[in-house]
């Protein structure tokens, strides 16, 4: 069972520990959960069906002793096609990965259309990453490029974007793009109080006595 | 999922309100095919936090009063948003940096709320802020300036106030230890008879509190009519004590920080998509006729018609005529006294709650700093209840006046950058069931419109999952899940 707080209490009194919302975008199949689960679980499943079931997902990176970041990662849950939980998505995120296949050149057009979203709906000061997924496609078969990096590089400066070329079935750039976020996501603004996870703010735990709670509220029923 | 249109849906659930949303969580691991639709752009209904944008559609929305004559009338009504011509230059920021919540109740620790999130895990989407401090408005007397009294909330709390002489501590003392015990057999004798009655008069009359204290006790139950009876008053006092420190020292109550029960809403909706719900936003479902033999059809927006086993809705007008007047301002200076922590461990309070003496019946003020994320930094939301009568939206401009004058002194005669206000009606406690077709169609009844959630609200949501698992529900199973998977691999560090 997990230890709220721990790598970052453990490090004593200068850790730093922040937590983010990060927000993945971009059409079907382009490989967006499975850049989450090489990511998180260091995982790659070439079958794998659209997600559904399985789109809560954090992970934790250290970015040096002292930092950690960590990232609460919303997965679009296979509902691309109605585009109706994107207003839950901006909300209150603090980074965004949008995905694109570059062997599918109308991805990055779609891609490019999100990014065009989240400029005008998200935060203002919202991290936005482009990521060409399918990376081992194309070193592979050279022929099987529809993007060529540079295109893609040149539209991500002229917008502001991080860019990386990435492959989840060879792990290829992909922890290099969540490290190059974090690096980028507004560390030194997390004050004293976002020293521990759950305590941000004010922040209130449900965790382990809202268990406690709800054992309570089977046992003593107060209606 | 190709055609929406090709089989029937198990449930068309029509609108994203908190009730609603909790039905979707409840079902999120049925396996049942979900349609789940909302007019809005935006998640949440009655109970959505709105960008000032937002606000402003909304109120052009329901700018519309209700004559006399209406035997129905819409939930929400005679809404209006209002900022000064320099608000920009006074301070107001860009309108996605607010997120006024149309439903800004706390929670207390207590609540079947919080222990049904715990229990179906979507509490791990959830930020909670610690509801601080309950203060009673005490107007400028005798020379003195105009004040905020805290109430103390805890035994502890009355033992250590400098501000209640000793012989009304041992009154106050006496009440306070009655209440935390007061469905047991041995204290109902005291009040039983008299449980219909007022509960100041009872006070009076049992524990021969002051008039202070009585005020106290009365703010405490946050009766929207400031009459509340023996029972209910008593049940709501025992409900505030008894939640303090249940989750952390020094508070009673938590509130979702982003917008109140819109963040619970939204993260139920999502479970509801991670289970394979569809959800679509901008669509209004609308019931179409149907013969006596044929299941229920609705029509989209797009022309598409689905059939649906069963259609659960909210209702959109009410024959309630009591309504609460709410005041929604934008207040250009932090109140920082407010949020003050007053118990050693304690987590910053966000949300502090003041009770404003009013005639026909009392003002509640609840006041969130800016971590709530409602407001840039600097500033904070003042959100003021008070039941609806013909002046109550001047009241309660006034009651903002004078709060923040007692808060911060002279220099606050305009401290409002931005003001939404609107009337919402209290509702019918009631949902409602009828059939199209061979489909029953339940209506959920708006929420209630208190200062702090009603753990009654949630009795509708298990009726319409029941009406909706129909032979396999099973109750130990309602909203008990297992994290989905990866939720908490919190411990492994990728270093």
């Amino acid at each position: 069972m997990s230890t709220r707080g721990g790598p970052a209490a453990a490090r004593g009194m200068n850790a730093r520990f922040a937590q983010f919302k990060l927000v993945l975008l971009g059409e079907s199949a382009v490989g967006k959960s499975s850049i989450v689960l090489r990511f998180v679980k260091d995982q790659f499943d070439s079958y794998r069906e659209s997600t559904i079931g399985a789109a809560f997902l954090t992970q934790t990176i250290s970015l040096d002793e002292n930092t950690t970041v960590k990232f609460e990662i919303w997965d679009t849950a296979g509902q691309e096609r109605y585009k109706s939980l994107a207003p839950m998505y901006y909300r209150n995120a603090n980074c965004a990965v949008v995905v694109y296949d570059i062997t599918q050149a109308a991805s990055l057009d779609k891609a490019k259309s999100w990014v065009k979203e989240l400029q005008r709906q998200a935060n203002e000061n919202i991290i936005i990453a482009l990521a060409g997924n399918k990376l081992d496609l194309v070193t592979e078969q050279p022929d099987k490029r529809a993007v060529p990096a540079a295109d893609a590089e040149a539209y991500a400066n002229e917008a502001g974007l991080l860019f990386f070329e990435t492959s989840a079935k060879t792990a290829q750039n992909v922890r290099e793009l969540f490290t190059a976020i974090a690096k980028k996501l507004p560390l030194d603004q997390v004050g004293p109080r976002h020293t521990r996870p759950g305590q941000r703010a004010g922040g209130v735990s449900l965790g382990a006595s809202g268990e406690g709670a709800n054992t309570q509220a089977g046992g003593a029923c107060s209606c | 999922m190709e055609s929406l249109g090709e089989e029937p849906w198990d449930v068309v659930i029509c609108g994203t309100g908190l009730q609603q949303s909790l039905l979707a969580l409840a079902l999120s691991r049925s396996k049942k095919r979900i349609l789940h639709t909302d007019p809005n752009y935006y998640y949440g209904q009655y109970e959505a936090a709105l960008t000032l944008q937002e606000a402003e559609s909304f109120a052009a929305k329901h700018a519309g009063g209700s004559s006399e004559a209406e035997k129905k009338r819409s939930v929400v009504r005679n809404a209006a948003v209002w900022k000064p011509d320099d608000a920009e230059a006074q301070g107001l920021k860009f309108p996605r940096a607010y997120s006024l919540a149309l439903a800004p109740q706390i929670i207390h620790t207590k609540s079947k709320l919080l222990s049904s999130l715990v229990s179906s895990r979507a509490y791990r989407q959830v930020e909670f802020l610690a509801v601080g401090s309950f203060f009673v408005y005490e107007p400028a007397k005798d020379g003195s300036d105009p004040k905020l009294s805290r109430i103390p909330s805890s035994r502890e709390d009355v033992f250590s106030s400098q501000s209640i002489p000793a012989r009304s501590k041992r009154s106050l003392m006496k009440f306070l230890k009655f209440v935390l015990d007061f469905e047991s057999d041995d204290q109902k004798p005291l009040w039983e008879a008299h449980a219909d009655a007022s509960l100041t008069d009872f006070l009076t009359a049992q524990f021969k509190l002051e008039d202070d204290l009585k005020r106290y006790v009365v703010a405490l139950t946050m009766a929207l009519d400031g009459k509340a009876s023996v029972r209910s008053g008593l049940a709501a006092i025992n409900r505030h004590l008894t939640s303090m420190g249940m989750f952390g020292p020094g508070f009673c109550a938590v509130y979702p920080k982003w917008g109140g029960l819109s963040e619970i809403a939204q993260v139920a909706c999502r479970a509801g998509a991670v289970g394979g719900g569809i959800y679509m936003l901008d669509t209004s479902a609308t019931m179409k006729p149907s013969g006596e033999n044929e299941k229920a059809s609705l029509e989209l927006p797009n022309g598409i018609t689905v059939q649906a086993d069963s259609v659960i809705s909210g209702q959109e007008t009410t024959a309630s005529v009591q309504a609460i007047s709410r005041l929604i301002a934008v207040v250009k200076s932090p109140l920082n006294s407010l949020f003050q922590v007053l118990v050693e461990g304690a987590p910053t309070p966000a949300v502090a709650v003041v009770a404003l003496p009013s005639t026909p019946s009392p003002i509640y003020a609840v006041i969130h700093s800016s971590d709530t994320g409602e407001c840039p930094v600097g500033q904070c939301v003042v959100y003021l209840t008070t039941l609806a009568t013909a002046g109550s939206k001047h009241e309660l401009e006034q009651a903002l006046v004078m709060l923040v004058y007692a808060v911060e002194g002279e220099d606050s005669t305009s401290p409002c950058l931005y003001q939404l206000y609107y009337e919402q009606a209290l509702g019918d406690r009631q949902s409602t069931t009828e059939n199209h077709g061979t489909t029953p169609a339940l209506s959920f009844p708006p929420l209630s419109a208190t200062i702090a959630f009603e753990d009654s609200d949630l009795e509708a949501v298990k009726t319409a999952w029941s009406l909706v698992s129909g032979d396999e529900s099973d109750e130990d199973t309602y909203l008990v899940f297992e994290d989905r998977e990866g939720a908490d691999a919190e411990d492994e560090v990728y270093e």
